[in-house]
């Protein structure tokens, strides 16, 4: 046994980590550049149905020319019966409404008009090309889709995209 | 002078900075790419005047059930077949005017183009002459700015004349309210994919680049002018007029 054993000598000479900051910021560095900022949690669950040849929003997600609405159920099932048709629609940022019109689509006006009014005058795009991404549920039904629409339509916001997940055929 | 030695900073936190910013920008970003079709909304319009009726050959309803079964033109689709029918639609008579079925086309030729220009701009000389309300003029010049950009378009084509779908021709989605989302997204891409193809054939054989490749040129620039004009050729040849029937409860 002793004869494998090391004669002690000195310290374990330590590892160099000088290099190691500089590892760890490549890292960083290729996550900003990858990745895009989130906009929000939604509060709702949607899982997204999938489709082909769709639309990359990434340019107008990096020109802010795009605001996101989420439909789908409501992660709190305790709630599910307070919305229409048991849907809940959570939107990208608070909304001043009441607590009946919080989660509802009545409140996209609102919450669209109010997210165009906070951007000033000079940096935004027209109303009318700001798009509104509908993040829906497979399951969602789609007149509560054609209800945000109707209320886009009021505030004069003409774009809308429907979200789907891409796969290539 | 005395030579003295500067003493080292001891970077050895450094990593640790690093790391929490890797972590936080690991947190507050998102990989995934957002994708979606991209549609405009009709202005609100505040009039009572019935638009004229639209002949049947010239609409192509794809209806869906609230069991989520496609019903177009009174028969029963898989829903994997709509792009199928819409691709019918579109090359029924392209080439010649042969089943009265599907929307025909007109063939528009150069001298009718500078024809209808000359028309449209003495009409407006007129209209000004005579004080007439702004609204007429109005539309008088998006006539004009119409003329004018099929002019462009059929420069572009080359050729002698440029192939034009009937202006009725649309493409109506009629769902019920409780229709799932699913099919609802479904059908958009369907109908996307059956324009991407027909769009794709002509921009290859015309520019001998992709649709695809001239759409994401275009997204990228914020101005919106990049390869524009040969996106509005394309959208001229194959347009995509799709009415969003909202559904009665």
């Amino acid at each position: 046994m002793a004869k494998f054993k090391k004669s002690k000598s000195g310290e374990m000479p330590g590892v160099n980590t000088s290099s190691l900051p500089d590892i760890v910021f490549m890292l960083l560095f290729f996550f900003m550049v990858a990745t895009t900022t989130k906009e929000t949690d939604p509060t709702v669950i949607v899982d997204s149905p999938i489709g082909v040849k769709a639309t990359d929003l990434t340019p107008y997600k990096q020109r802010s020319e795009i605001d996101f609405a989420y439909l789908g159920k409501p992660r709190n099932t305790k709630r599910l019966k307070d919305f229409k048709m048991g849907f809940a629609l959570s939107l990208d940022n608070v909304v001043d409404a009441n607590a009946d019109q919080l989660y509802s689509t009545e409140s996209v006006s609102k919450w669209k008009q109010a997210k165009f009014d906070s951007k000033p005058s000079k940096m935004r795009a027209p109303i009318e090309s700001v798009i509104t991404c509908v993040k829906a549920d497979k399951s969602a039904p789609t007149g509560l889709i054609f209800d945000i629409r109707k209320q886009l339509q009021n505030v004069n916001a003409l774009t809308i995209a429907y979200a789907v997940r891409e796969v290539n055929k | 002078m005395a030579k003295r030695a500067i003493p080292e900073i001891n970077a050895g936190s450094m990593a640790d900075i690093a790391f929490l910013l890797l972590i936080f920008f690991l947190v507050t970003t998102t990989m995934d790419k957002d994708t979606a079709y991209v549609r405009s909304i009709p202005k609100p319009i505040k009039t009572d005047i019935i638009p004229p009726p639209v002949s049947e050959r010239n609409m192509l309803a794809i209806k869906a059930n609230n069991q989520n079964q496609i019903l177009i033109r009174d028969e029963i689709v898989d829903v994997e077949l709509i792009s199928d029918k819409v691709l019918k639609f579109y090359q029924a008579n392209e080439k010649q005017n042969v089943d009265g079925n599907f929307p025909f086309y007109s063939r528009v030729s150069p001298s009718f183009i500078e024809d209808q220009i000359k028309g449209v701009e003495k009409q407006i000389e007129e209209l000004e002459k005579n004080d007439s309300p702004k609204e007429f003029i109005d539309v008088k010049f998006q006539e004009l700015d119409a003329w004018m950009k099929k002019k462009a378009a059929l420069a572009l084509y080359g050729g002698s004349s440029l192939p034009e779908i009937d202006f009725q021709a649309n493409i109506r989605i009629e769902v019920a309210a409780t229709t799932q989302y699913e099919i609802f997204a479904k059908i958009h891409s369907e109908i996307e994919e059956a324009l991407y193809e027909l769009r794709d054939k002509e921009s290859k054989r015309i520019f001998n680049t992709s649709f695809g490749v001239l759409k994401r040129k275009n997204s990228l620039d914020a101005s919106g002018l990049e390869e524009k004009d040969k996106l509005e050729l394309l959208e001229l040849l194959y347009p995509a007029r799709i009415i969003e029937v909202t559904p009665k409860r």
